[in-house]
């Protein structure tokens, strides 16, 4: 018997009676906070900065002044050709992008309660690009701010994803005698744009 | 060795067992604050544990499930029904690439497998990446704790661990500049590895994709630079819907570290094009603890470690001691369903007090288990001469009150009375580390009938 059919055997001859799956009842979490001061302060506490603009066009420019000495830049905003000094169709792997100074990309969902934003296949054209990049930059429009993971995952049910990450805040470790370090292994800082 | 043993040598250094005790009971203090603060939380734990009962209960059908749209998705699966067979599949993908250099992102599973040492007997390079990780494989260690593996070694043993391996400036323990001197070493190795190896924290059936959570974000340097991508996976981290990760997700990390969410829930499903995506599920053992109706809630864990930083014995014996892959209270149910023999001392490293149990996200009765697991362990397995010898007595004196009752008044006398030297001798464990309390005058049934008679 192959190992797949012992495992299968042994799991169907070892399991207990089915059990229902419980019904999830989200009206148990309602605590009616305001979604985007809560947004805001999780992003802050998670080691993030929160960067408010009345619209997506001012992104570059506020960037611009935030990392005034940055060299290798990306972004997947429109009209964003004159800040790009990479072009991803010229990279043969991946690799190259390892000196990326900084990177814009688009979410459309955040999360009230934790902070976090989404990001999928639709918004990284390659797929290490938030990982390596020294400082990311993500911009979110307040009405997709959903209070908790079960709406985001709503949203996200609807769009099929290949691969998909849920950032909040920058990287960071405690692995040293507990003591918080931001910037591990991803990128060394999070700013997020809201408009 | 048996737990206590271990545990004395841990505890030789008893600054360092304050420090250790002090450092997770931070953790634990974080976590409930996180906890605190979520509306329904209990509510959460009870959603947790009923998906994951559930997923048992219909455990092959969701294995099946699974597979079949992981295959879709382009993603090659391989069944591994022990470590030694896993270890056989990793390294059998790496030779079909060509691999010589592997990151891998924490998992403890591999641990478990022992599966480093298997690949670098055939000359692979095998990189821990998680930090705490990359730490206790410089020390030629395992973690002591699930979530924070190098919980164990003090800031000035890491700087002296990076100034030989890594060659670092003596820094004192700056965290800030040993983090930053691994984050340039790992860079290299990252961007140099030919494969990568992840655990998986969640896999859904309804997609045939996992989920894998870091905080340092390794697991998708590794995943995302290396052509070649092997997840390793026990058959319990199956969830049955992508939206039942909205329950999971919330648990997590607020039980872990006490932070909202890990920085980073990569979802992952396809493989890019021109590189490979591969799942290896395994059993070793889970299907036979399945299949113990006591001890199969044991399978819900999401190894957030929090039982462990609430343990009052973790936190005063250290990881090591539990010479076991998943140490603490969880680990000490699990441990005994695989080797009896070798782990029937660890349901003893407990106070059976219960806190694992209250602060366990999806609800596992851990508490009541190691109780359980005594029962099962001192008729089956010999114990100790002086144990075995006062048990029986003690339960005779239990058995006759007029008895218990002489014994005691000599015991609460002999307290108040006899030198601290004969109290303290060596037969009684219980005076080993600490003074025993001066003996009160009256018994608590001589208290409690005085008690009555006041109030009437």
């Amino acid at each position: 018997m192959s190992s797949r059919e012992h495992i299968l055997s042994r799991a169907k001859a070892n399991k207990p009676d089915l059990l229902e799956l419980p019904n999830l009842d989200l009206n148990v979490f309602v605590d009616g906070r305001d979604l985007i001061k809560e947004f805001k302060t999780k992003i802050e506490v998670v080691g993030g900065n929160v960067v408010d603009v009345v619209v997506k066009e001012n992104v570059i420019s506020q960037v611009s002044s935030l990392f005034p000495d940055t060299k290798a830049n990306f972004s997947t905003l429109e009209g964003t050709q004159d800040f790009n000094t990479i072009s991803l169709e010229a990279l043969n792997k991946p690799h190259e992008l390892e000196d990326l100074d900084i990177l814009i990309l688009e979410s459309d969902i955040g999360v009230a309660e934790n902070g976090a934003l989404w990001l999928s296949d639709n918004q990284i054209p390659i797929r290490v690009l938030p990982f390596i990049t020294k400082h990311l930059v993500l911009v979110l429009n307040k009405e997709n701010i959903v209070p908790f993971l079960h709406q985001a995952y709503q949203k996200i049910a609807s769009s099929e994803t290949d691969f998909g990450v849920f950032i909040s805040g920058p990287s960071k470790t405690a692995d040293i005698e507990q003591s918080l370090v931001i910037g591990a292994q991803g990128a060394l800082s999070l700013t997020v744009f809201i408009y | 060795m048996n737990h206590s043993k271990a545990a004395s040598i841990f505890n030789k250094d008893e600054k360092k067992v304050d420090w250790h005790d002090k450092a997770l009971w931070f953790v634990r203090h974080k976590r409930d604050k996180a906890v605190h603060a979520v509306e329904g939380w209990e509510s959460l734990r009870n959603y947790g544990h009923g998906i994951k009962a559930h997923t048992l209960s219909n455990l092959d059908n969701y294995l099946i499930q699974f597979e079949e749209n992981a295959l879709k998705n382009g993603v090659q699966v391989h069944w591994a029904a022990n470590g030694d067979e896993h270890n056989k599949i990793v390294h059998g993908i790496l030779k079909e690439h060509n691999a010589k250099k592997v990151v891998k992102s924490k998992s403890m599973l591999t641990e478990e497998c022992h599966l480093n040492p298997f690949l670098e007997a055939d000359g692979i390079e095998v990189i821990d990446t998680d930090l705490g990780e990359r730490i206790v494989q410089l020390a030629k260690e395992s973690p002591s704790h699930i979530v924070l593996p190098a919980i164990h070694k003090t800031k000035e043993e890491v700087d002296e661990l990076f100034q030989e391996h890594l060659g670092t400036k003596p820094s004192g323990g700056d965290p800030q500049y040993l983090t930053g001197e691994a984050r340039k070493h790992l860079r290299k190795k990252f961007i140099s590895a030919d494969a990568a190896i992840t655990g998986v924290n969640f896999a859904i059936a309804e997609t045939g994709g996992f989920v894998v959570c870091t905080n340092e974000g390794n697991a998708d340097m590794g995943a995302h630079l290396a052509p070649v991508h092997i997840a390793c996976m026990g058959i319990e981290k199956l969830i049955p819907k992508q939206e039942h990760l909205g329950v999971f997700l919330r648990l997590l990390a607020r039980s872990a570290t006490g932070q909202p969410i890990t920085t980073y829930s990569s979802h992952f499903k396809k493989p890019v094009n021109g590189n490979k995506m591969h799942i290896v599920i395994v059993d070793n053992g889970r299907t036979e603890q399945l299949s113990r109706p006591d001890f199969r809630a044991s399978l819900h864990c999401i190894r957030c470690g929090a039982c462990m930083n609430t343990c009052p014995i973790y936190r005063r014996s250290g990881g090591h001691s539990y010479d076991a892959t998943i140490p603490g209270p969880i680990g000490s149910i699990l441990s005994p369903g695989k080797d009896l023999t070798k782990h029937s001392s660890l349901p003893f490293a407990s106070t059976l007090c219960g806190s694992c149990s209250d602060v366990c996200p999806v609800k596992i009765d851990i508490h009541s288990q190691l109780y359980k697991w005594r029962q099962i362990i001192t008729k089956e397995t010999p114990q100790p001469f002086v144990k075995k010898t006062s048990m029986k007595m003690m339960g005779k004196v239990f058995a006759k009150p007029m008895q218990f009752e002489r014994i005691g008044k000599v015991a609460r006398w002999s307290l108040r009375n006899l030198p601290k030297g004969v109290i303290n001798s060596k037969p009684n464990v219980w005076g080993k580390e600490r003074d025993l309390p001066s003996g009160p005058t009256e018994s608590f049934d001589d208290w409690y009938k005085k008690r009555k008679d006041n109030e009437q």
